[in-house]
């Protein structure tokens, strides 16, 4: 089992528990936050004798004298019959209030102690700090693997919001989490008897009368010498026991006094195991430290954030695990099918090829290419591996590279068969399954076939390369892959604005509405998902099973969808919604798109659009409610023609959601010609934006982003900054078609 | 010194005596007060007429962590290896009653001997000798009252 299964199934069961222990925790932690707020504190260099006889005076019954952890000071006595208990001020005796030991009612400490259970509730207790202890411990080796080691562990944290709350607040509370663990086992090892705090039994001494009277409390040498600072208790001798002594105890130790000579009649150190179990109650309990008592009880109420965020970073990982049906564990299959996946529908083909080979009598385990292995078992293995962004590996196998070259041997005997999937259109076409096959073959494992690259999700293709395989098999074999698609709303046309754009590509900006849906139903995977400007709609054109992506430029809030969408020549999906009109429907889908959205921000944002580009940074925009200063650079090719949101961007203008603008045209005299010339213009004032912290949004076609990137490049060097290190800020991101 | 000899020439002869001479069974009720704490701790203990400790009656409370906080009955048992042989029991919640039986010599009785009571709760004051009562035939049946915790002790002689 691994940390994070560890991590996984004890957060998700004790966890549960531990949220019990972390808020009342929090609640206990009021306690010495209130008592330094009611306690005047003793002055420094106050006795001990002197405060005896101060309080003598005012109290007469007086039999103990506590100075509490939060600086008060406690008188203990009898009136008549009645025993009382008195905050008094050290600097005249004067009696303050009545003393209660906690504002809390009782049960909030049990709780939190033995879960109201007795001395088992104790042992459970202990088991949950332990268990907290392990979730610190695996959290620790979780964040240092996720965030690449310890001087990357400050980096900004990249997922969902849940995974986000849950490692920015578990890198600061860890460690006080982890030490509250500590204590409380320290804790209970003495309170369950594991550990003795004692120095052994009390020394049987006894005050001897030699005629004398007691002495005044002024005159004990002892009491004189000791500073109340020092102080834990005093107990004043027993008015009707002539034998009796007094009785103090300091942080250092226990004494005994005789009350007729004043001499110190024994002395007891404090053992070493007190000390620590003293030092882990102020750092459990914050006592008599009410700013770290604070830190406690927001620590301890974190422990429920953790556990929410944990509980839905679990649940949301679930749903969007791909389930292989059939699945033969690793070690008996003799067919391997390893999956590296980014929006996970080459999951679908492998589960496709995964049935085939079943069909025929083979065992098949399928499983994330991270978990790359061979078995003895083992006599064939298949990679399927799509491509993410500019040629990167997908998240999830990042790392299986390394792996591979870590596994292997020279005796790699078993065929290992690559096929990669991509889009032609991007320039890295299935660069990560080439990278595999070349890794793969150098390292000397063979292959049963040569590397193929499935383009656009063909299912036609992956029939092909199925045809090939049964004849290198020596086995019929029939590949069917149907595509699995997320469930799609309908959506239906509101309006369009038609924009002639330039000769043959007519475009036009499409207002969509979805249908009303409970407030739930996204989060349970019905219904259109809840998306924001720069979100992506991926929509099916009649006749595909492949969907096409177009960037938002609205968000859920403005209640409606919108994209903008050009003729592309041949284009299935642009053709079909550019033949719309009011009435019509769409099928439709949302994959958000967290790396470009922009996050809340007071700092300037720099926007560069081109073409349709421009739709996702209206969409921001048009939701700039705050009026963070945004500053627009729009290149199109003529005013008349292609400047898509114009009207309603010069409406944001005025209404301040947009603070400066720029555009250019590219096939008008005096146009400016490309938006990257505008952006060379203004050198010095992009300079002045990104040296306050500027966020940089760029949409618009591959080459113009290109141009845009090395332009920025240019233009950033006399700050010594670059895109790629704005890009690992998060501060400057693309979207490209 | 011989104090302690003292203590333990007592403690073998009350030991002894009952085997000797015929016992008397000594029922002990302590009904505590509703001081608003936790379950209390109290050991009910023995002296003679010097005050010297004899044996130890009943201990309510099974943490050996707590027993320093009742004080006399902690320092004057603290030779006694046997003090908790059989006679410890949970600790008493505040409105409840303690009821145990002890088997005594005949020989114990108005003699001088008292019969003693520690009480501690958490996080409240420590309240040795919470309440004494003479061990006398006058005494049994009368409910006396303790400092802090307890709000009446009465024992009984068969």
């Amino acid at each position: 089992m691994g940390w994070k299964a560890i991590h996984r199934w004890l957060g998700l069961t004790i966890g549960a528990l531990a949220v019990v222990l972390g808020i009342t925790g929090a609640i206990l932690a009021f306690d010495p936050v209130q008592q330094a707020w009611q306690a005047p504190a003793a002055p420094d260099d106050l006795s001990v004798a002197t405060l005896v006889e101060r309080v003598t005076r005012t109290v007469p019954g007086a039999e103990e004298i506590r100075h509490l952890p939060s600086g008060a000071i406690v008188v203990f006595g009898f009136v008549g019959d009645q025993a009382q208990a008195h905050y008094v001020d050290p600097a005249d005796g004067r009696v303050l209030g009545a003393w209660q030991p906690s504002a809390l009612p009782r049960w909030v400490k049990n709780l939190h102690r033995s879960l109201l259970l007795g001395d088992a509730g104790r042992w459970g207790a202990a088991g949950i700090a332990l268990a907290i202890g392990v979730l610190c411990v695996s959290a620790l080796v979780l964040l240092l693997r996720r965030m690449g080691g310890w001087r990357r562990l400050a980096a900004r944290v990249r997922g969902s919001l849940a995974q986000r709350i849950h490692v920015v607040t578990g890198r600061v509370v860890l460690v006080v989490l982890c030490l509250t663990s500590l204590t409380a086992l320290t804790m209970s090892a003495s309170t369950l008897g594991l550990v003795a705090l004692d120095a052994g039994t009390e020394p049987d001494v006894v005050s001897v009368a030699s005629g004398q009277t007691a002495l005044p409390v002024g005159q004990l040498s002892m009491l004189q010498n000791l500073s109340v600072q020092d102080l834990r208790k005093l107990n004043f001798p027993d008015a009707a026991d002539p034998e009796d002594t007094w009785k103090v105890a300091t942080s250092q130790g226990e004494g005994w006094i005789d009350r007729y000579s004043g001499k110190k009649l024994a002395w007891q150190d404090v053992t070493l195991a007190q000390r620590i179990y003293d030092w882990a109650l102020v750092l459990h309990t914050g006592e008599g430290a009410w700013p770290w008592a604070v830190v406690l009880a927001l620590v301890g109420a974190s422990v429920l954030l953790f556990w929410l965020s944990g509980v839905f970073i679990w649940w949301q990982a679930r749903r969007q695990a791909p389930h292989i049906t059939g699945n033969n564990p690793l070690a008996q299959a003799d067919v391997l099918i390893f999956v590296a996946s980014e929006g996970g529908s080459t999951w679908g083909f492998a589960q496709a090829l995964h049935d085939a080979l079943g069909h025929n009598g083979h065992r098949v385990y399928t499983g994330a290419l991270e978990l790359f292995q061979t078995t003895a078992a083992t006599r064939q293995v298949f990679v399927l591996a799509a491509t993410y962004g500019e040629g990167q590996a997908p998240a999830h196998a990042r790392h299986a590279l390394e792996r591979i070259a870590k596994l292997s041997t020279n005796t790699n005997a078993v065929p290992v068969t690559v096929l990669g999937f991509g889009d032609r259109q991007f320039p890295a076409f299935c660069a990560f399954a080439e990278a595999l096959e070349k890794t793969l073959r150098a390292l000397g494992w063979p292959a049963l076939l040569p590397l193929e690259c499935i383009h656009q999700q063909s299912s036609q293709q992956f029939a092909r390369w199925g045809q090939a395989l049964a004849q290198a098999l020596g086995e019929p074999l029939v590949l069917e892959h149907v595509p699995r698609m997320p469930p799609t709303t309908t959506l239906t046309l509101v309006t369009r604005q038609d924009y002639p754009g330039l000769v043959d590509q007519p475009t036009a900006i499409l207002r969509f509405a979805w249908p009303a849906q409970s407030g739930g139903a996204p989060l349970h995977g019905h219904g259109l998902a809840h998306f924001a400007a720069g979100d992506l709609v991926g929509i099916v054109p009649p006749g595909s099973a492949v969907p096409r992506y177009y960037s938002l430029a609205s968000g859920w809030e403005d209640g409606f969808l919108e994209i903008c969408v050009r003729q592309m020549p041949g284009g299935l999906c642009s053709t079909h919604l550019l033949g719309l009109q009011p009435g019509d429907h769409i099928a439709a889908f949302i994959r958000s798109n967290p790396g470009f959205a922009l996050p809340r921000t007071r700092r300037p944002v720099l926007l560069i659009g081109a073409g349709t580009g421009v739709a996702p940074l209206a969409g921001f925009i048009r939701r700039n409610d705050r009026h963070t200063p945004m500053h627009l650079y729009f290149g199109g090719r003529n005013p008349e023609r292609d400047f898509y949101f114009g009207p309603e961007i010069q409406h944001w203008l005025g209404e301040g959601r947009l603070a400066s603008m720029q555009t250019v045209f590219s096939r008008i005299p005096e146009g400016g010609g490309y938006v990257q010339d505008a952006l060379r213009r203004d050198a010095e004032r992009l300079r002045d934006l990104v040296a306050q912290g500027a966020i940089v949004r760029v949409c618009g076609s591959r080459a113009m982003a290109h141009d845009v990137a090395a332009t920025l490049d240019a233009v950033l060097a006399p700050l010594q900054l670059s895109i790629s290190q704005l890009k690992a800020k998060e501060r400057y991101a693309e979207d490209v078609f | 010194m011989s104090k302690l000899l003292l203590t333990t020439v007592a403690a073998a002869c009350a030991l002894a005596i009952p085997a000797l001479a015929h016992s008397r069974q000594l029922t002990l009720t302590a009904q505590l007060k509703n001081y608003g704490g936790d379950g209390a701790y109290l050991a009910a203990y023995l002296t003679n007429a010097k005050g010297a400790y004899v044996r130890t009656l009943w201990v309510a409370g099974g943490k050996a962590k707590y027993y320093k906080h009742l004080s006399d009955w902690n320092r004057l048992s603290s030779g006694d290896t046997k003090r908790l042989a059989g006679v410890t029991g949970a600790s008493v919640g505040a409105g409840r009653t303690l009821k145990v039986t002890a088997d005594l010599a005949a020989a114990l009785i108005d003699a001088g001997y008292e019969i003693r009571i520690d009480a501690a709760a958490e996080d409240m004051r420590d309240s040795p000798s919470e309440v004494r009562v003479p061990l006398s035939t006058g005494n049994a049946g009368k409910p006396q009252a303790g400092k802090q915790y307890i709000q009446s002790l009465t024992f009984q002689l068969q």
